[in-house]
């Protein structure tokens, strides 16, 4: 089984699609000759030219645009918005016009089109290029919203991403560019609605994304050592939940912990929360804990950033919480 | 920053309370949960518990009326700054509020219903969704399964040990006292409550009057009521609470609640009954006996009974009552004496109905008989009124047709 960086299985699944499907080119801010902000797109400039690697102008409601009109033609464009922040500039054109054309035009009109963006801190990048804006989007009807945490599933659920024929927002991590995993010999798609559960437990059952996918599992193996059997749960995919794997997943443990790094405060977790309070109402044993950032803008300082942001530590802490352990 | 202590609200209708003391003082460190004061609301006093840890650093109201959500003092780290507040309230609003009060149902935790650890501060028993499906299917009463989750939750581990009869819980077992050991039971606040009460109450000058009635026609009556509506399940503490609603009415002196100012005569008897419920006693109140009928008695009494046992009864349930039955006919008592239950005038002890051996005319007979002693507030009732009260009480149960 070979080996990726998250990078190079976002990359993978891109250059994949594009070699075998000439309908799928990807387009944003400074991806050709620089090869993207975070080197996501780099060499693929040579290999595809610049017809299929698309340098945009600075305006993300334009690339935006551009990428749904793209789509409605009858192309699959995978669009970069290069930082999560700047998806509030292309949100006019992806919540009111991508999310809502299929439905308007009666079926008339599809819109196969995927908005590659990421964030996340623990880099230090300050308030306006790290936030974790998945929430605004799982809101929209219309949008499907994928978070992947890992290599394999980062490749997996992109190619799904590109194959859908709705507009689905995929968010990458930052911080997890340079993780290495497993992936399989050939792609395998992973289809859109299926969690995935990275660790069986009985004791907590703990749902997180993105990055605290890893403090999740930290924590766990922690909590393992002082006699807590921990089941971590990464949705993988926000928008259609996989509510069915969540909620049996708590229905065993009888105790449920939501972790991600966006803000606490009507966070995703948030929904979560609400889905497994009343589908699995009779199962809880404990209070649903919500682990995620404290309600503040990012701040620049390294020990600052640390401090809003959750990591293992806190995840441990509230699955501690859930067991009367605190 | 410090936290400031606020004047809790322990119920719906409660607008302000009345701080009698402190017990600790300023300096002194404070555990969460450790009784602060003893706030006097009308009806009980009661412990306030100390929401945060740290030192008592001020008290701002030493002792006095203070309205609900005021700050009353301020816990935090030792040597904290604390800001300034005004020291008590003014008194015009507080002493018009709490009249107002008086009209609506008051919802202090009834504190019968606490008990378990569990519980809050409205008796409501904490437990886990789980713990209460777990309790439900397996007909388990929450209210005497101690909780070891987060702040005291009954969690679905403690309804496990519950149901395998286990030691109540690991921090709550007291490891079996070596013998000849004194075990000590911490006071509860419900303890202590009824303590203190029960001492107010034995200080009214009471005298007690004892008859016994022929349960014949009441036996069989409560057959009749049963074969005829087997789904109401009458008992003879229906038909008690039904004659002795009756004989309020007749003897209303002794329907009565004695004050400094007067003797107030109720106008219709509410009759609390003596429930062993989980947690303890409580006296559930079936209002206006004297006009309900013999089914309606039992099915008030039917749905207060299963609440008390299930510790859901409200407050408002326990409120209003103007006499009481204490009925330990169950226990193979033959009689005992009952201790008022203030403000009330006067209570009725009920003993087991037993066959006992009697004389008719110069023959003997055995009949079902009961043994009621009657504890009447002497400052309220005379000998002779309670001694009229406490005949047509038996003259009613051996021919009940004379409480129509």
């Amino acid at each position: 089984m070979p080996e990726l960086t998250y990078r190079e299985a976002v990359r993978d699944a891109l250059s994949t699609a594009m070699r075998q499907d000439d309908d799928v080119f990807i387009m944003g801010e400074d991806i050709a000759e620089m090869g993207g902000s975070m080197g996501v797109t780099a060499g693929m400039l040579e290999e595809f030219g610049k017809e299929r690697v698309r340098n945009t102008p600075i305006s993300e409601m334009a690339l935006a645009g551009a990428a749904i009109g793209a789509a409605m033609q009858g192309m699959r464009p995978v669009a970069e918005i290069m930082y999560e922040d700047f998806m509030t500039l292309a949100a006019e054109q992806v919540v009111n016009q991508a999310a809502k054309l299929r439905y308007m035009s009666g079926g008339q009109l599809t819109v196969p089109v995927v908005f590659r963006t990421q964030g996340g801190a623990g880099w230090s990048p300050g308030a306006q290029h790290a936030q974790q804006l998945e929430a605004w989007f799982v809101h929209i009807p219309g949008l499907k919203v994928v978070f992947a945490s890992t290599p394999e599933d980062v490749r997996g659920l992109l190619w799904s991403a590109i194959y859908d024929d709705n507009p689905v927002v995929f968010f990458e991590h930052r911080t997890l560019y340079p993780l290495k995993g497993d992936v399989p010999q050939e792609i395998e798609p992973i289809p859109i609605g299926r969690a995935r559960i990275h660790r069986e437990g009985e004791d907590v059952t703990v749902i997180a994304t993105g990055r605290l996918v890893h403090e999740s599992l930290e924590a766990a193996e922690e909590a393992e050592g002082e006699g807590i059997s921990v089941e971590v749960v990464d949705p993988r995919t926000l928008q259609p939940l996989d509510e069915e794997t969540l909620v049996s997943s708590v229905k065993k443990t009888n105790r449920a912990v939501v972790a991600h790094e966006a803000v606490t405060r009507m966070g995703f977790g948030a929904e979560v929360a609400a889905v497994l309070q009343y589908q699995a109402f009779d199962w809880l044993d404990a209070p649903i804990e919500r682990v995620g950032a404290k309600f503040s803008p990012l701040p620049f300082a390294p020990v600052m950033e640390n401090f809003v942001v959750p990591h293992a530590a806190e995840v441990l802490a509230a699955i501690k919480r859930t067991v009367g352990k605190a | 920053m410090a936290t400031e202590v606020i004047l809790p609200r322990l119920g719906q209708g409660m607008e302000s309370g009345t701080i009698v003391r402190w017990l600790k003082s300023e300096g002194e460190p404070v555990q969460k949960g450790e009784p602060l004061f003893e706030l006097d609301t009308d009806k009980v006093t009661q412990e306030v518990e100390a929401e945060a840890a740290g030192v008592l650093l001020k008290i701002a109201v030493p002792e006095g009326e203070v309205p609900v959500g005021q700050t009353v003092a301020f816990i935090g780290a030792e040597g904290e700054d604390v800001p300034d507040v005004p020291a008590a309230a003014p008194p015009a609003e507080a002493s018009e509020k709490p009249l107002q009060a008086e009209e609506e149902p008051r919802t202090e935790p009834a504190p019968q219903l606490e008990g378990a650890a569990a519980a809050d501060g409205n008796g409501r028993v904490k437990a886990s969704p789980l713990a209460r499906r777990l309790a439900r299917e397996r007909g388990i009463d929450l209210g005497a399964v101690r909780g070891t989750g987060p702040e005291g939750r009954i969690v679905a581990e403690d309804v496990e040990r519950a149901e395998a009869g286990g030691p109540a819980a690991p921090p709550a077992a007291p490891a079996l006292a070596p013998a000849g050991e004194v075990e000590r039971v911490p006071l509860s606040n419900v303890r202590r409550t009824i303590a203190r009460r029960l001492t107010e109450a034995w200080q009214i000058p009471v005298f007690q009057l004892q008859a016994s009635a022929d349960m014949t026609r009441v036996n069989a009556l409560v057959a009749r009521l049963r074969e005829r509506d087997p789904d109401v399940r009458t008992t003879v503490t229906d038909v008690l609470t039904k004659v002795c609603g009756q004989a309020l009415m007749r003897h209303r002196e002794v329907n009565a609640e004695f004050t400094e100012e007067a003797i107030l005569l109720h106008p219709s008897a509410n009759v609390g009954l003596a429930v062993a419920a989980p947690q303890g006693l409580v006296v559930p109140v079936i209002r206006s006996a004297e006009r309900l009928s013999l089914t309606e008695i039992a099915a008030v009494r039917a749905d207060l009974v299963g609440r008390a046992r299930e510790s859901k009864l409200r407050a408002d349930d326990l409120e209003g009552g103007t006499f009481t039955i204490s009925n330990l006919g169950m226990y193979a008592v033959e009689s005992f004496t009952a201790v008022l239950n203030p403000p009330q005038a006067a209570i009725v002890a009920v003993g087991a109905t037993e066959e006992r051996v009697v004389p008719m005319g110069s023959e003997t007979a055995v009949r079902p008989m009961v043994t009621l002693t009657c504890t009447f507030d002497h400052r309220a009732v005379d000998g002779a009124p309670a001694a009229a009260f406490l005949q047509t009480l038996k003259e009613s149960l051996e021919d009940p047709g004379l409480a129509l």
